[in-house]
């Protein structure tokens, strides 16, 4: 029966359904605003994730010596004040928080819950950074997604592969296992006078804007800062060589701690990228930008601060281009010729 | 005393990662460059460079040809041509004589052999109709252009000339989110797909090697070029005039080709975008010094490593393969054979795509090896137009020497210039050999990447000739 | 007794008085007197090296990664028989991707008799840094400075004794693809792996005051714990790094194993 049926069906229905038929399944799997897509989102919105966001934000003020009270958890978790209030109540009646005046603060147990939160979601970004391709500015969400639903084990078989790391990707100390933490170092940039200096060890990545915007500025930890004036409250400082100028709610968002022993570079890098055919230079350093594997890779190949390099040869198409570093040529595309930074010594670039 | 142990080896623990806290984010770094900078001072000591440096300013010499603007890629596709035309013209000779020996000679041998010692019917049938037969023409068609395809590519391999391949080839693959080997992988896609996965193991890039592992398929193999031949000479050189047939049909066969390159990149492009998104990603292209190749070694690795590593796979694939095509041939319930039932029953269905049940049913039982498509076709041709006088007898798959022959058969079967076309486009896309898809279990030991390598394919080619023949229809009708 | 064997020319011309011994075996290792394991970069000739040594024939490509699976082999040299382990080619043994897992864990914990150490000789520089932590590693080992043809060819001179001098352990200049130096290897390989050359590694010397003290600070405390744990700055360096298996191996204390094999192999 169904052979006549299709036979029957003329060729322009036919692609109409096709068409149709295709559709629906790019939508069903359309990233972000596909079917699946949306069930994940409703699967998110549940208590105990919102429950374990606010332990999170509690902990963080507390470790930063903060206040905080029920708007700013209702501001931190963008949800009503209702919410935020029923959100307390049972925290309060978990036995999570305790409640002074308009104070709230962790108990005992709610501390070592939320540390073993933020530990899971600190690896995760850790893992997101150094493992995969995900943009930069989608760590956190992303991490947030899935530090929710996965196993303890599962995260310390993940941290374990990784060599246990104790850093996250924007400096913050991970949680040991057993609910240890460092005493928190260093000062916000805003409250650094001028000549001083030190290394970022800090960048918090909410809100997000924000973050984006310090990033987009090439700001990351490890970067080592000298603050070269205040102006209005506003922050002027060297970093890597290039002059930037932060306002004070930007510059709240970036910790620094002091270094006695390095003098701040003052000299600007130039990129790898900037190399031309046949010059010389010597390599300063790669840009912690690059990570994982790209980073591990380009390290064994030799680029590391003080060894020699000069632009051997370009690809007939242009863009990766032939370095030859301790007697080796070796492809680099743009992008990552980008991410590694150079000092050309004008006595050296003569081949 | 124990839990004192214990105890105290948990401190040495928890003092480590005490002290990790205080050395910072950069003591990765740091570690590395004390150990390069001991490395730096050992080796100014020890190494002199004397003079210009002689071996290399002749590499780097033949590295500004290679990799020029100008001559780069002429370079790259005369070279490729010359091995791709060695490979055709050297392996046709071989080829022929081994079939001449394994199936028009031992076969009938065999037979006579099992006739002989009065073998029941179905026993012979299955093994030597079948199974034999089965494993003899995937040994006549695939050993020869192998056997001369590999060496030729390992040797280009040895003496260098790859990596600068790749090297050129980057901003293409770049694009498509794919990495510069990629193309090596694909050339190497074009002798065979289970060789060009096995490849994919220089890409050293967790999501790059995926990207060439799941879309070598679309390289059109060894096994797939004769099919392309045929079917473009009988159904597309027979549309222009006799004179022009030949260059007509062949660049009908190279446009599948360049399609296959084109569905390369953008399902490349579109992995990247997708799955494959969160995969890990670095580049590094070492660019070795040339290096004289050992040519005898050379040879004698890639036959061992390559040619029959591949081939023993293919034929114990085949085997089981050529028993499955003679029994669905024989097996009869209802006064029909297993395979006109389906034929039957799938012949709309297939209609649909602009295909017949003939085809879906030969691309099924001959999954071993694309070398073995097209005599099951005409097999399964004949046996389900009831001609009789060609062929073998029941089941048993063979080829003719004329190809007006063939196009005889094919146009009883209905066969017409849309299903030519569609065979083709299938041909090209649809699920690799089982050889390959095994070597892509083996490569990526995941079942997720092996189903979708498997399974993406023969989705795009049932999309890509269903619009085919809809549009077909519609401008015809 | 073969002569003391640290040869600076590699012997192209001089008799080949040990191919007699040299009764090359394949891979039926029943009895086995010395284990060795040879590591490298990729794209050092070391399976051509190995190739070499053991008689097998792996495929080496001029291809950075060739090696993929770890090959074993064997050969019997001076009535001695020796298994080899040819280890993945790798760059660095720092980080955490599975081949240099594999071959760090081979060297520290399998305890080879000698570990041969494969190098370029035309990039010398970015081979010793394999070269150097391996030393952190293992105290019994030998470099086969490989491709010293190509090296002759870009006029690069290297000297040999200063280089053995820095490291502290024989270095054996060779060309594997036309099976120069495989006898001086095989000499060094015999006297490191009977203990008639007494190898004094190279230890790392560049590293920051700071990070000397937390190494020094924990390679004590693992001390106390390990009294007879040979190479104890390694391990701390790695507790530092998270590497898990060490991890483990303190908590499991199966790091405490790793002396008594050593010294049963002296014995």
């Amino acid at each position: 029966m169904i052979k006549f049926i299709i036979l029957s069906i003329p060729p322009g229905s036919m692609i109409v359904a096709g068409f149709a038929v295709l559709g629906i399944i790019f939508w069903i799997f359309w990233p972000k605003r596909g079917l699946l897509a949306l069930l994940q989102k409703i699967k998110m919105n549940n208590e105990r994730v919102q429950l374990e966001d606010a332990l999170k934000y509690l902990f963080d003020c507390e470790y930063n010596s903060n206040m905080c009270n029920m708007n700013s958890i209702a501001g931190n978790l963008n949800i009503s004040d209702d919410k935020a209030g029923q959100l307390i109540e049972r925290l309060l009646s978990m036995g999570l928080i305790t409640m002074d005046n308009q104070n709230i603060s962790l108990t005992d147990t709610g501390k070592s819950y939320s540390l073993r939160v933020i530990r899971v979601h600190r690896i995760w970004e850790r893992y997101l950074a150094d493992e995969t391709s995900i943009a930069q500015a989608d760590w956190h969400n992303e991490a947030d997604r899935i530090e929710h639903f996965v196993t303890r084990e599962d995260t310390e078989k993940l941290a374990a592969q990784m060599g246990n790391p104790v850093f996250d990707p924007h400096g913050d100390p991970i949680p040991s296992i057993d609910g240890d933490l460092p005493e928190p170092k260093g000062k916000l940039l805003n409250h650094m006078k001028e000549g001083e200096s030190g290394q970022i060890i800090h960048i918090e990545d909410e809100p997000r804007s924000i973050y984006e915007q310090l990033v987009a500025q090439g700001l990351y930890p490890g970067m080592p800062v000298f603050v070269t004036g205040v102006d209005n409250g506003k922050i002027i400082f060297a970093a890597n060589g290039d002059e930037c100028i932060l306002t004070p709610l930007f510059a709240a968002q970036i910790t620094v701690e002091a270094l006695s022993d390095k003098t701040p570079v003052s000299a600007k890098h130039e990129l790898l990228s900037s190399l031309e055919l046949g010059e010389r230079a010597e390599i300063a350093g790669i840009s912690p930008n690059c990570r994982g594997q790209q980073r591990r890779r380009l390290m064994d190949l030799g680029v590391v601060p003080g060894s020699m390099v000069s632009a051997e040869m370009k690809s007939a198409s242009g863009d990766p281009v032939g370095y030859r570093v301790m007697g080796t040529t070796i492809g680099i595309r743009k992008q990552q010729a980008d991410l590694i930074f150079i000092h050309k010594n004008n006595d050296d670039t003569k081949k | 005393m124990n839990k004192n142990e214990l105890q105290e080896r948990n401190e040495i623990l928890s003092e480590a990662n005490k002290a990790r806290w205080d050395l910072g984010v950069n003591f990765h770094d740091t570690v590395i460059e004390a150990i390069y900078e001991d490395a730096s001072r050992i080796a100014r000591k020890t190494v002199k460079q004397q003079g210009e440096k002689a071996a290399y300013s002749l590499d780097l010499k033949i590295d500004k040809i290679v990799t020029s603007r100008w001559l780069g890629f002429p370079l790259m596709f005369l070279m490729l041509a010359v091995v791709f035309w060695l490979t055709v013209a050297g392996a046709n000779y071989p080829s022929g004589l081994l079939a001449s020996f394994l199936i028009d000679y031992m076969h009938p041998i065999l037979k006579q052999a099992a006739a002989s010692i009065n073998m029941p019917w179905w026993l012979d049938g299955v093994l030597i109709d079948g199974a034999y037969l089965a494993m003899a023409w995937v040994i006549a068609v695939m050993l020869p252009p192998m056997a001369i395809f590999f060496p030729l590519f390992t040797l280009l391999e040895d003496l260098g000339y790859l990596p600068r391949v790749a090297f050129n080839m980057d901003s293409m693959f770049r694009r498509a989110g794919a990495h510069g080997k990629q193309a090596l992988t694909m050339s190497m896609g074009f002798g065979c797909n289970a060789a060009g996965v096995i490849a994919a193991r220089v890409i050293d890039s967790p999501r790059e090697r995926l990207i060439a592992i799941i879309t070598n398929n679309f390289s059109l193999c060894n096994g797939r070029w004769p099919t392309q031949i045929l079917i473009a000479t009988i159904f597309i050189g027979s549309l222009v005039p006799a004179g022009i047939a030949g260059f007509v049909s062949a660049g009908a066969v190279v446009g599948i080709a360049i399609l296959g390159i084109f569905f390369s990149l953008v399902v490349s492009w579109g992995l990247s975008k997708s799955v494959l998104k969160g995969e890990a990603s670095a580049f590094s292209l070492e660019l070795p010094p040339y290096r004289p190749p050992r040519i005898l070694q050379t040879i004698y690795t890639s036959l061992i490593d390559r040619t029959v590593f591949v081939l023993w796979r293919a034929i114990v694939f085949a085997i089981p393969a050529g028993v499955v095509i003679w029994l669905v041939a024989n097996i009869h319930i209802a006064d029909l054979s297993l395979a006109e039932h389906f034929i039957q029953w799938s012949g709309p269905f297939a209609l649909v795509f602009g295909l017949n049940g003939v085809i879906l049913l030969a691309y099924i039982i001959a999954i071993p090896a694309n070398e073995i498509v097209i005599p099951t076709v005409l097999m399964l041709t004949v046996l389900s137009t009831g001609t009789h006088g060609m062929g073998e007898g029941t089941g048993v798959i063979f080829e003719l020497d004329s190809v007006g022959d063939t196009a005889n058969i094919l146009h009883a079967g209905g066969w017409t210039l849309l299903t030519g076309i569609n065979l083709m486009l299938f041909s090209l896309l649809h699920n690799p050999c089982s050889t390959t898809i095994y070597t892509i279990y083996k490569e990526t030991r995941s079942v997720k990447w092996t189903m979708v390598s498997t399974f993406l394919p023969i989705v795009l080619g049932f999309i890509v000739t269903f619009f085919t023949t809809q549009i077909w229809y519609l401008w015809f009708s | 007794m073969t002569t003391p064997k640290n040869n600076l020319n590699n012997c192209a011309t001089c008799p080949v008085h040990n191919k007699e011994n040299l009764i090359k075996l394949g891979l039926s290792l029943d009895e086995i007197d010395y284990v060795i394991t040879m590591a490298g970069n990729p794209n050092t000739g070391k399976s051509t090296v190995f190739n070499n040594l053991t008689g097998l024939r792996q495929h080496t490509g001029n291809w950075p990664g060739k090696t993929v699976t770890r090959a074993e082999g064997g050969f019997i040299y001076n009535e001695k028989r020796y298994k080899v382990v040819d280890l993945p080619g790798t760059y660095s043994l720092l980080s955490t991707s599975t081949d240099e897992e594999v071959a760090r864990n081979f060297i520290l914990f399998g305890q080879p008799d000698v570990t041969v150490i494969v190098v370029d000789a035309t990039r010398l520089e970015r081979n010793l840094n394999l070269a150097l932590q391996i030393l952190e590693i293992t105290d019994r080992a030998v470099l086969c400075l490989n491709l010293m043809d190509e090296a002759r060819r870009n006029q690069i001179e290297i000297d040999v004794r200063e280089l053995s001098k820095e490291l502290g352990i024989p270095v054996i200049p060779a060309s594997a693809r036309r099976k120069v130096g495989m006898n001086e290897l095989l000499a060094a390989i015999e006297e490191v792996a009977s203990g008639k050359y007494v190898c004094r590694p190279h230890k790392i010397k560049s590293r920051s005051a700071k990070l000397n003290h937390a190494i020094s600070n924990l390679s004590a405390k693992l001390a106390k714990h390990f009294p007879k744990l040979p190479n104890l700055n390694w391990v701390a360096l790695r507790l530092l790094e998270g590497d898990n298996s060490i991890i483990e191996a303190v908590q499991s204390g199966e790091l405490g194993s790793i002396n008594a094999q050593t010294e049963t192999a002296q014995a």
